[in-house]
Parts: C-alpha cells; structure tokens; sequence
C-alpha cells in the first residue's frame, strides 16, 4: 500500500458514487425506516494529487445528509442539475431528492417516478444522463426498461421486449445508446431513436451451475468513443468477459478470477474500470476483498488471471468476536488519483487506499 | 408552563470559548468560563455584561461549574470572578482543581510577561479564585443550596473532565462538556445513566464528521517518527502541557519496546513532569486497562521517556522531544525549534489546534520564513507535519450518549447552524424530541412538563375508595377536592377540612328564577296544576306539594305569586342551589314550555 485510510460509517452502504465538487455519497440499506443518504466531502488528502502523509483534516465531513424511508440500493446523480435519484425495494419505482439548498444541509425528497404496474417486482437499476435533458434511465426486468424525464417526470423512450430477465446494470454509452446487462449474462444494445431495435452482445459462456452477472462499462472517459471501450461482464463464480461493442460477435478477452466458490450470492458483485489507468478493473462482491487486475495480457482462453493487488482491509475488520467476515459491497475508482479506490463492507467500514505497482511492471 | 432558559455567551455557534448560562426553576448556572484563544482583546472573553447590567453577579448566580481544564472552558475564571466579581462557589472536578491553576498561570506568563499585556488576571488572581473551588468526586450528589443539586460524571477526552448534571426540584439538565464516547490508551469513555433529563445540551464539535480510524492515524505517526529517527534526524512534538501528551508517550513508548528502538525519547521539565505526577495521583480517573496494570507496572513510569535538560537539545543524533507550550509561542518548545529548524533531517509534529498569530499556526500554513525576535529571519527547513489525536464525540457518539440518557430536549453548541440541520432531523427522528442549536446571547427557553407531587388526604381517598369501582376498573377515576398549597407543599384534602383548616365558612350560593305562566286561576290553583305536571313527567324524581304551597323537586324550590301588574299572569319562583345546577336548569326550561291544557 501506499496509503490506506479506514472508516466507519454508521450504517453500512452499497454504494458509493462520485459527485461534482470531489464529493462521496453514500446511503443506507438497512430494512427499517430512517436510512440515510450522505454526502460527504473526503479529506483534503484525498483531493489532492500528492499524497501526504500526516495531513490536518484526515476525516470525510458530512456535507449534507437526507432520510429515506426506503433502502437504499442505487443511487445516481443526475448531471448538470442539484438533483439526485435513488431506488430501492420494495417496488421499482424511484425518488428523486434535491441536493443543495442555500440555508439548509437536508436533502429533500421531491418527487417519485412511479413504477409501472409493479407486482412482485424487485428493485429498478438507474443510469443517469442529462444530454437533451436531465434523464433517468431506468428498469427491473428487460421487458421495462425506460427513459425518463426527472423533472416532468415523462417517458421519453420505453425498449422493446426480448425477454423478461432481470436486470443487473444498465447504462447510458452516449446519449443515444443504451447498455442493458442481465443477470444471466445477457448483454443488449439499444438505440433510444429506433425503439423496436435491440442489439445482442455475445453472450457468455453457459455454466453447469446457475450465476449470476454483472457488467462495469467506462463512461465518461474523455475524448474516447464510448463504444470504443470494452465492456466487462462478471459472474458469481468469478468468470470474466470482455466484449468490443464494436465486434459484439466474439469475445476480446475471457479470463477466471480467483474467487472462493462456491461465492456468496450475486447481492453485491460489482466490476468497474480505473478511469485513468488504461486495462485496470477491479472486482469485489465474493468475500472482504477487492481485487485489482490488469486485463492488458488477457486473451480468449478463459485461463485463471492473477491479480495485481488484493486489498484485504475489510477481511480485519469484524468487530468483536463474529463469526461472519464482512463482504465488500461495493468499490469504486477515485476519479483522478490512478490507484486510489474506495471500497465498502457490510460492516459499515469504508476505506480508501492506494495501492502500490509491484516491481517488475511499468 | 414552566420552563428552562439557556443562553451561550460563548461557543453557541463557534468553536472557541465555552460560557453557557442556564436559568432552571429559578436558579442561575453557569456552565463553563472559557477563553477565546484566537482573540487578543477582549473578545477573548464571553460578554458577562448579557447576565445582568448592573446587579451583582454573586446575588445572580447560584453557582459556577467548569467541566475539565481546557483553557477554552476555564481560561476566564480568574477573570470572571476577580475582575468581573462573583464570590459564590465554584464546582469541580478533584483533578481540575489540581491541574487548572498550573494552566491558567502558565497562559497567564505567556501573556503578560512575554507578550506585554496589561489587562490580564494576576498570579494572585489566579490564587483567590482557586480558593472559591469546591472539588467534587464522580457520582457524588452535591447539595448547592436546599434545593439545587448537582452531580459529576465521567467523560473521558482529559482527565478529570466531568459532564454535569444539574437538578432543582423535578426540572434537571445535563451538561456535557467536552466528551467521548470512545475509550482511548490512557482514559475511558464517557458514560451517564439513565437519568431522563428535561435537557442535555451536547457539545457537537464532531458531529458531522466521519473520522479516520486512529490505527491508521498512529501508524501514520509512528512511521514519520520513525522514519526522522532512522536516519538520523529529531523530532519536536510541542504538547499543549496536559492530555494528548500522556496519550502520545504511552503510544512512543510503546512502540520502542516493541521495535526495540534505542533513540532517546525526553519530556521536557516543568510543567509537563508536574502533569505525569498529578495523572500518578488520579489513576483512579484513568482508564480500566492502566488501572488493572498499575499494581505490575505504572504506565505513566515511563522507560523509554526522559527528563530532558536543555543541553541534550545539541546532542548530535537522533531523539524525540516532548516540549511546552504546544503553539511554539514561546518558551521551551520554541528554543528547540529554532536550533533545530535549520536541518532537513528534522522533524516537527504539531499534534493540535494553533491559534492564528502563534509560530505554529505560521508554519503550519505553510511559511517558511519567520520573523523572530529582533528581526532575525528563521529559515524553516525542518518538516512540517499536523496531527490531530484530539477526542471528541462523532455523531455517532451524540446519538449513544443521548441514547445512554434519555433526555426529553437535546441542545447542541459548539457547532453551526446550517451544517447541523441535518444533526438535528437526525436526533429530532430517533428519539422524538426537540433539539436546539442556539447562537451566541440568543436565549433558548424550553417547556419542562414537571411533576408535582401532591398527598392526599386519607381521608379523601377512603371515601372516594368507599364509593367503590366505576364500571370500568381499568379507566382512571375523576375525583374531586379541594388543593392547599402551603409551605412549599401539596396536599389534596375534602373540601369539608380544608374549610376547617383555613377556617372558612362555607358559602352557599342559590340561584331563583323567575318563569311567568298564563293563568288566571287564583295561585294555589296554578300551584296544583304545576305540581299535577311535573309529578306526570318527573316520574324519577322525589316531587312533593308542601302544606305551605310549594312544591319541591328533590331539594329544588318552586312557589307560585300572582304577577303585580297582571292578575292573568302567576310568576314561579324556582329557586335551586348551587349543587343542583343542573336539574334546576331543566326545570326552568320545563315550566317555561308552559303547563299543558287541561291539568
């Protein structure tokens, strides 16, 4: 390590997504009423891009915090606005807060987007653009997925249906493509300006045991063609896919990720690209690790990939005495700082470190 | 409704001096008499002139209490009660009357003697004002006066800090100082009991941070420490004189004898050596861990620490130096600093706040040129390193303590506003109570609710046991008496005793009304057919044609005249009493329907 900060937060989270300004927000899943969406500022060392060691202000300040009477699974900004949207059990349908207020620290609950005849429905995944305007891209299943205006709440677009899978991710590739990932691996493509169309990546190779997949997509990196990037599909079982959007019929690189297996259930896998180191991901989900990989030496084999790093730091944590360890539930990459991630457990710790390269590598 | 008043005259919305008055049932606490330590005038002390213009403060106030030696909660005492003038008691804790005094003359040097000011407290200010202190022990109930008490207890963050829990009658607040909730190497938590205060007014410093685990800080700072040492350089840690620099050496200490490292750690003689001895003296206020292993060794026998004499400061090699006062604003710790600031080699951790003006403050903003004494220039080529090690309660802690206490109205100083109102939702919505963050001079009244005790009669409740239970024994039974207050007592008697008590009369108050009814037969006539009436209709009641001519309803009167004016016309005198309100209203409003024809 380079540098690694731990954190205890007072309710454990899921997620933890970037907001302008250098911020963290973070909320809770806890299933009784009175979970809280944080924002949070990171410690000056984190905002910086020279590390110190000893630095005056070590600590994340809440910056503003709101109340949700619902768990918190998802949660996105939504760009160019002070709005933010989240969801969550029990049903499909989501809400959107207002951020900044000028006398107050309280995000507020606005408004909801209803879920559209949702029986029985399991929580909407969300992505979030503001291209033409501020949208929400959201769905539990294939068969409902839509775009949708926050503000006026209007549907924009709705996808044709192939199928009734659930959902794992979803994602904006530019503002006009749509990246639709199952959890059966399936991997689509939609144009939002032709709605009958749906395109179909390869999909993954079919396994004797039931798993479950993820996707992690880069967005957002700059001045790169969206479909350029490749598109990471990870399964329960710790089997990796990387799919060109250009050449969906094959694969550019499969690989096997050492994982405990049998894993502990697809409720936290989570897959991502750095944003400044080129080929680097990292995964987490299976137990107190995140691991880091460099997918640059990776071809089609599906052959067992070494990590680079194994950030063991939530495995430590289990507060007196029990017997569960903590699982990761969820990890991201600092946007600026190459190799600084922050990652969270099921215990409430969240951490941020920085890894060092291992010799022998540029 | 009765209410309690706090106002803070200082750290209502601004983290610098402490000053809290609070008006509960009468009585008049001040929490706290800090000092600002980042003013130079007299903005560094609360405005005592809020509490009253021009009345005495001894006659106001019942009672000052300082809840630990920071200079920020006690720093204007002597001031206060010497220059201001207040002559009541003082209330603290054992280990704040013994280290306070050793603070407040150590600033006061500093002051006077090395920054020339004038209008300052002197040594035997200090000295007079000590002598008004009345040390109380943890978990002991002081009776101020017959009717307010208070009670200290323990709250980590430095020794001997106490938060303190103030009762007059059924009305109490808890003040809680400085606190923390989580234990640390040399002291425990804080903790309270249950006490259900109508107030706990919170220090809310930290409240909205989320704070770095202190593994990771320690390891940060043993690694700087030892990589200065390693190759050869020293390292000056300025302590402000008491609290983290017991933590800090127990934290070095520890970590050479498992390193086994050789280099020379010294504290610096003086103050700090008379703080070891006073914390020596209060194990008792230490945490569970030194206090079980002081019987094999003293924690605070330090073998890898020692007294420094102001020689070894040219000593070549690597050492570690603790050194007084803790913003290199002067004195020892200063002295080193300039000898050794000129190597790269070196290192200088300041392990807390530094006020704006000190050395400390300038290097840690970043200057590394300083104008000394006679304009010599220093150059500062020594690294600069901050750590704060300070212990304070996060929000996490605020919702333990108030968890710990369950207060009805919670108050929070020592933050601001706008970034506590999420705080205060938060508490607002888990315990269902009101939470207040008041400014400075602006005054917070909060409604208490308390309790009145009242006896009762025996012989009351006999009686009223003696009718026997309602159709429902469950519900709670409307009963009637008479309430004398006398003597700062409640009692709840029959309204026959308390008549004789206060010998009294007992009124009696009769109503008559007058009803006119067309009739021209003569009265006793119309008295029949009023009788032949009611006797028809009142079929429950007890109604009785007296031989004189009335009639009576139950104890009601009714008698007949013949209208002065108008023979065709008889008035009905009813005439009730006060008991018999109601029925006395019926039959009024009965008799004027009119008789039927034909009785």
């Amino acid at each position: 390590y380079r540098d690694l900060h731990t954190f205890e937060l007072q309710a454990p989270t899921r997620l933890i997504e970037w907001a302008c300004g250098n911020r963290v927000c973070v909320a809770g899943y806890g299933q009784s009423n009175g979970n809280e969406i944080l924002q949070l500022i990171p410690p000056p060392t984190l905002l910086t891009k020279e590390t110190q060691g000893l630095c005056p202000e070590r600590d994340f300040k809440v910056e503003r915090g709101g109340f949700s009477e619902r768990p918190v699974y998802s949660l996105k900004y939504v760009p160019d606005t002070s709005l933010l949207v989240t969801s969550g059990p029990p049903d499909s349908s989501l809400q959107v807060w207002q951020v900044s207020a000028e006398d107050s620290d309280v995000i507020k609950s606005v408004s909801t987007i209803a879920a559209e005849n949702g029986t029985g429905q399991s929580w909407a995944k969300i992505a979030t653009i503001s291209a033409r305007a501020p949208w929400v891209l959201h769905g539990s299943r294939l068969d409902r997925v839509q775009v949708t205006e926050v503000e006026s709440r209007k549907n924009v677009y709705t996808a044709a249906s192939r199928g009734s899978e659930e959902l794992s991710n979803l994602a904006f590739l530019d503002c006009n493509t749509l990246l639709l990932c199952c959890a059966t691996g399936r991997l689509c493509l939609a144009d939002i300006r032709q709605p009958q169309s749906l395109a179909e990546a390869v999909s993954v190779p079919s396994a004797p045991c039931s798993e479950q997949w993820c996707m992690g997509s880069r967005n957002g990196a700059q001045g790169l063609e969206p479909s350029s990037q490749p598109v990471a599909r990870l399964s329960s079982r710790g089997l990796l896919t990387l799919t060109d959007l250009r050449k969906t019929s094959e694969f550019l690189a499969l690989a096997k990720a050492r994982v405990p297996c049998p894993g502990s259930g697809a409720e936290f896998l989570c897959v991502s690209w750095a944003p400044a180191l080129e080929g680097y991901l990292a995964i987490s989900g299976f137990d107190g690790t995140v691991h880091v990989y460099d997918t640059q030496s990776w071809d089609s084999s599906g052959r067992d990939a070494e990590p680079i790093f194994v950030h063991k730091g939530h495995t430590f944590g289990g507060a007196g005495g029990s017997r569960d360890f903590p699982l990761v539930t969820v990890h991201t990459w600092h946007l600026q700082k190459p190799r600084t991630l922050l990652s969270a457990a099921s215990d409430g710790s969240l951490h941020v470190w920085d890894w060092v390269q291992p010799c022998g590598k540029c | 409704m009765p209410e309690i008043k706090v106002t803070p005259l200082g750290a209502g919305q601004d983290v610098g001096r402490s000053c809290i008055l609070v008006s509960i049932a009468g009585k008049n606490v001040m929490l706290d008499c800090g000092m600002h330590m980042g003013y130079n005038d007299d903005r560094r002390f609360p405005d005592f002139s809020y509490i009253t213009q021009n009345g005495r403060l001894t006659d106001f106030l019942d009672c000052v209490i300082i809840s630990h030696f920071h200079l920020d909660h006690c720093g204007a005492l002597p001031y206060f009660s010497e220059m201001v003038g207040y002559d009541g008691p003082i209330y603290m804790t054992h280990p704040t009357k013994a280290i306070c005094p050793i603070l407040l003359e150590d600033y006061r040097k500093i002051t006077v003697d090395k920054k020339g000011e004038t209008n300052f407290f002197t040594s035997q200010m200090i000295k007079d004002c000590m002598k008004k202190v009345v040390a109380v022990h943890l978990h002991q109930t002081v009776q101020v006066d017959e009717e307010l008490e208070i009670k200290a207890y323990y709250a980590g963050h430095v020794l001997g800090a106490a938060m303190f829990h103030i009762k007059v009658g059924c009305e109490s607040v808890v003040y809680t100082g400085d606190y923390n909730m989580t234990p640390d190497r040399h002291l425990g938590a804080a903790w309270i009991d249950k006490c259900r205060p109508d107030l706990l007014i919170s220090e809310s410093t930290y409240a909205t941070t989320i704070r770095d685990s202190k593994r990771c800080r320690e390891r940060d700072f043993l690694k700087k420490v030892h990589e200065t040492v390693e190759r050869g350089g020293k390292v000056l840690i300025p302590v402000f004189a008491l609290g983290r620099a017991q933590e800090l050496c127990i934290l070095l200490e520890t970590f050479w004898e498992r390193m086994n490292l050789k280099a020379p750690i010294y504290f610096s003689t003086g103050l700090t050596e008379k703080a070891n001895h006073y914390y020596k003296l209060f194990i008792t206020w230490t945490n569970q861990k030194i206090r079980k292993t002081f019987v094999q060794r003293n924690m605070f026998e330090f073998k890898h620490i020692k007294a420094f004499d102001r020689a070894f400061a040219d000593n070549p090699g690597p050492m570690v130096v603790f050194a007084t006062p803790g913003m290199l604003h002067a004195g020892q710790s200063l002295q080193i600093f300039r000898k050794w600031a000129g190597n790269e080699k070196n290192m200088v951790i300041m392990p807390g706040y530094c006020v704006q003006g000190t050395v400390g403050h300038k290097i840690l903003s970043g200057q590394r040129k300083l104008e000394m004494e006679g304009r010599q220039i220093l150059e500062v080529k020594m690294q600069v390193e901050y750590m704060s090690f300070s212990a304070h309660a996060d929000a996490k802690g605020i919702m333990q303590l108030i968890r710990q206490a369950e207060p009805r109205n919670v108050l929070l100083v020592h933050g601001e506003a706008k970034k506590m109102e999420f705080l205060k939702q938060k508490i607002e919505q888990e315990f269902h109570v009101s939470c207040f963050m008041p400014a400075n001079g602006e005054t917070t009244t909060i409604l208490t609710n308390p309790c009145i005790p009242v006896d009762i009669s025996l012989g009351l409740l006999k009686r009223e046991t003696a009718i026997g239970p309602g159709p429902d024994a469950k519900k709670p039974k409307l009963m009637h008496g008479t309430l004398l207050m006398k003597d700062n007592s409640f009692r709840l008697v029959s309204p026959e005793q308390a008549l004789k008590e206060l010998g009294l009369a007992e009124h009696q108050l009769r109503f008559t009304c007058r009803v006119h009814i067309q009739d021209p037969r003569k009265e006793h006539e119309t008295v029949l057919r009023v009788y032949n009436h009611l006797k028809g209709i009142l079929k429950d009641y007890s109604v009785q044609h007296l031989p004189d001519g009335s009639i009576t309803v139950e104890s009601i009167l009714i008698q007949a005249t013949a209208h002065s004016e108008d023979q065709g016309t008889k008035v009905l005198l009813v005439s009730w009493t006060y008991q018999d309100e109601e029925l006395g209203s019926y039959l009024t409003s009965l008799l004027k329907k009119g008789l039927p024809q034909g009785t």
